[in-house]
């Protein structure tokens, strides 16, 4: 994949979820495509076709056309009905958590630095690190200003805030392990904030467990 | 022997410091206003010049108080003083047949806290720049030390009160002061879109004056509306400020499809295409638009599915818009379309741009799809593609269009093509990109970035010197022509609405005798022969 490529379009679809996600996507940019080629073509056509060649050339005398209205009321409110209920099945899917005993990491935004904290006490800063085959769920705060916790190759971020926790869950593929995604944040946060960005490396189970066991060691030994 | 007595020959000090005269506050707004566009476009280059290259050519710092500067300057001292500031004060009387607005030292004042905001918000440059966005989420802005912020939240207060002066001066003006036989079905749109703006502006506007006062408060005075650990909530600034600031994007582009109803009919030779539609259209705006602001904020700590009726409202308020596009576009069918500079600003220029950021709109109003482009550079192209491939070009529309009026003179031809043509390539070469750097997950906000982003943002940049270069020529177009453009007839465009059937430029009482009205100014085409102003 080449560099222009990747910075041109979505990334890579990480989890089922950002597969889902990108198909909503395509199917909202294929109908609004639709409608502006329609709009765009009408216009074009307009001026090329009815284009004033005459000094004394003078337009129909229509005022409106109460069909017209209707139709054209009705078929973009019915279309965007639609687009909104396909989008509502979605927000339910993301919002609730059906996996029991998912594997909870806390991430805390700081000036200007991700900190992630694992059960076993592991303390991590930038370096995010999540088993494959596992729901891992963020639960997301700060310890100062707003901050954007923002996986793009998951397709979702929520705002990291002072007093609250936000949170969301993903499962990565056994597909992508040795995988490393950016993890940016993307909440303006002041002079560090270009520069607020955490790698997250998707893991093996096992290679994830000694990881977490090593470093474990090494903490408490520093400390 | 004439009868006629001269008023003494007065300074033109007194003459325009002092006036209260609806068309020279109006003039005051536009040029008062254009000097800041300078000011915000000069912040757009400096931002669009760092992001050149991956690692940024300024200091993060500065960058962050260059776009603070640029969005600031733009909305507050720019879109809105031009559209409701400029356009309003000099139409609205003369399109409804009356000799000033209903309180015309209030209109005087409006103006005047409008200047000193526009200068507090420069000069707030030389005290520690404001830094932290035009929306100064706390706590960060709580945080940032030095006056710019406060200067910018005081600007933001003499903006607000100039808003809400004018406001009412709008409302009472355009209720109460109609010619006789002009019934509320026989204003202009663009007088329409006027009413149904001033309401906004007094529903929105004490709602921002709350948060940036909060704000200052918890900056100075030892309160904690946003302290988390004394029990205060930055979530109740989003949306006070969001309560005010998303309704304020349809206050920066209602009187801009005002303008739009006014050229298309015109350069089309043909009546409007569904009046009423257009009108109460934007009745449906205004009222929606006060449903949605929590859109800004699917991601800041709500749960998801209270995202979901804000959601809904956000698609549906597509559908009062997306009637007038399909009315104007019926207007130009079987037409007769001219190609003159405000129809290419109208035509090509407004609705072909515009339209892409009411489709993007669409998509970032989907929860999930706003999870993923949330405070991507897909929200900047969709909200440049929203004011300036909306609003900007219907300001220029209007300027090109009500020029004659206002000066008695034409501008050049040619060189309002080159500008028309520079700002609408320019346009699509700036903020198209945009999406593509938004879809691959390129944040806002940032003075530097990945390597791999580098193409679209020098597209980007290179896209923001053509619309520098393109400002510069129009705006020299029209300073020149103001004084050395060829003189015109009072109604060159043979248009119908009120403020055409009177001397260009008015005299200052602009109706000798205020007229009678018989019906809406969209009739048949008529040739100005058979009908002599």
């Amino acid at each position: 994949m080449g560099s222009l490529s990747s910075s041109t379009w979505l990334p890579p679809e990480l989890t089922p979820m950002s597969h889902n996600v990108d198909v909503l996507f395509y199917i909202i940019l294929g109908v609004v495509t639709f409608f502006f080629v329609v709009v765009e073509v009408l216009l074009v056509y307009f001026l090329v076709r009815y284009r004033r060649t005459k000094k004394n050339q003078v337009g129909v005398n229509v005022h409106g056309n109460s069909k017209l209205e209707v139709v054209w009321t009705l078929i973009p409110a019915l279309i965007l009905v639609v687009m909104g209920v396909m989008s509502v099945k979605y927000v339910y899917a993301e919002q609730t958590t059906p996996v029991a005993n998912p594997y909870v990491i806390q991430v805390i935004g700081h000036e200007w630095r991700w900190e992630f904290k694992y059960p076993n006490g592991v303390d991590t800063f930038n370096d995010l690190r999540i088993p494959a085959g596992q729901t891992v769920l963020f639960k997301i705060t700060s310890a100062d200003v707003v901050h954007g916790f923002y996986i793009p190759a998951v397709r979702i971020q929520q705002d990291a805030l002072p007093g609250r926790i936000t949170e969301f869950h993903m499962t990565a593929k056994q597909s992508d392990i040795g995988q490393v995604f950016n993890v940016p944040c993307d909440q303006f946060c002041g002079v560090g904030h270009p520069k607020m960005m955490a790698n997250m490396t998707i893991m093996s189970q096992s290679g994830f467990n000694s990881w977490l066991g090593n470093t474990l060691k090494t903490q408490q030994a520093s400390s | 022997m004439e009868a006629v007595i001269q008023p003494p020959r007065r300074s033109a000090v007194r003459d325009w410091v002092f006036t209260v005269d609806h068309k020279k506050i109006g003039i005051m707004y536009g040029i008062t206003a254009i000097l800041f566009f300078f000011v915000g476009g000069l912040f757009a280059l400096l931002v669009r010049t760092d992001l050149l290259v991956p690692k940024g050519l300024f200091p993060t710092q500065s960058y962050n108080e260059f776009y603070t500067m640029h969005a600031s300057i733009m909305i507050f001292a720019v879109i809105i003083p031009l559209l409701t500031g400029a356009f309003g004060n000099y139409l609205v009387p003369l399109q409804i047949g009356a000799r000033d607005m209903a309180f015309p030292r209030m209109n005087a004042l409006s103006y005047w806290l409008y200047a000193v905001s526009g200068i507090l918000l420069v000069l707030s440059m030389f005290f520690g720049m404001p830094d932290a966005g035009w929306t100064a989420y706390p706590p960060y802005s709580i945080q940032s030390q030095g006056p710019g912020i406060d200067m910018w939240v005081m600007a933001i207060h003499f903006a607000g009160l100039s808003s809400i002066l004018g406001a009412i001066n709008f409302i009472v003006t355009i209720l109460k002061m109609r010619a006789p036989g002009m019934t509320l079905n026989r204003m202009p749109l663009f007088v329409w879109s006027m009413l149904v703006t001033a309401f906004m502006q007094i529903f929105g506007t004490p709602a921002l004056a709350t948060a940036v006062t909060t704000l200052l408060l918890d900056r100075h005075f030892g309160t904690v509306f946003y302290t988390v650990s004394a029990g205060g909530d930055p979530m109740l600034y989003q949306h006070l400020f969001w309560f005010y600031s998303h309704p304020a994007v349809y206050i920066m582009i209602l009187p801009g499809f005002g303008i739009i109803s006014e050229v298309i009919p015109v350069f089309s030779r043909k009546p409007i295409f569904g009046y009423r539609a257009i009108a109460y259209s934007s009745i449906g705006i205004g009222f929606l638009g006060f449903f949605v602001w929590a859109h800004h904020m699917f991601v800041a700590g709500m749960e998801m599915s209270a995202g979901v009726p804000f959601m809904i409202t956000s698609m549906i308020i597509a559908v009062p818009t997306s009637i007038k596009i399909f009315n104007w576009l019926a207007t130009m069918w079987r037409g007769s379309v001219s190609y003159d500079v405000p129809m290419m600003y109208a035509s090509l220029g407004f609705i072909g741009s515009f339209i892409i950021g009411g489709f993007s709109g669409v998509i970032v109003a989907s929860v999930p799809l706003d999870m993923q482009l949330h405070d991507t550079y897909f929200i900047v192209a969709h909200i440049h593609y929203v004011l300036f491939g909306g609003s900007v070009m219907t300001i220029m529309a209007g300027l090109h269009y009500w020029f004659p009026k206002v000066t008695g003179r034409m501008y050049n031809n040619k060189l309002g093509y080159a500008g028309f043509w520079m700002y609408f390539v320019g346009t699509q070469v700036t903020f198209f990109p945009m999406h593509f750097l938004g879809l691959a997950g390129m944040p806002r906000r940032i003075s530097s970035y990945l390597p791999q982003f580098q193409f679209w943002n020098d597209v980007a940049t290179a896209g923001a010197y053509l619309l520098g270069l393109g400002t510069l020529i129009i705006v020299t177009n029209l300073f020149v022509s103001a004084k050395y453009g060829r003189k015109v007839s009072s109604n060159p465009w043979e248009a119908q609405t009120l403020e055409w059937m009177t001397s260009s430029p008015p005299p200052e009482h602009n109706f000798d005798d205020i007229p009678v009205v018989t019906e809406n100014p969209y009739g048949p085409y008529r040739h100005p022969e058979l009908f002599p102003a």
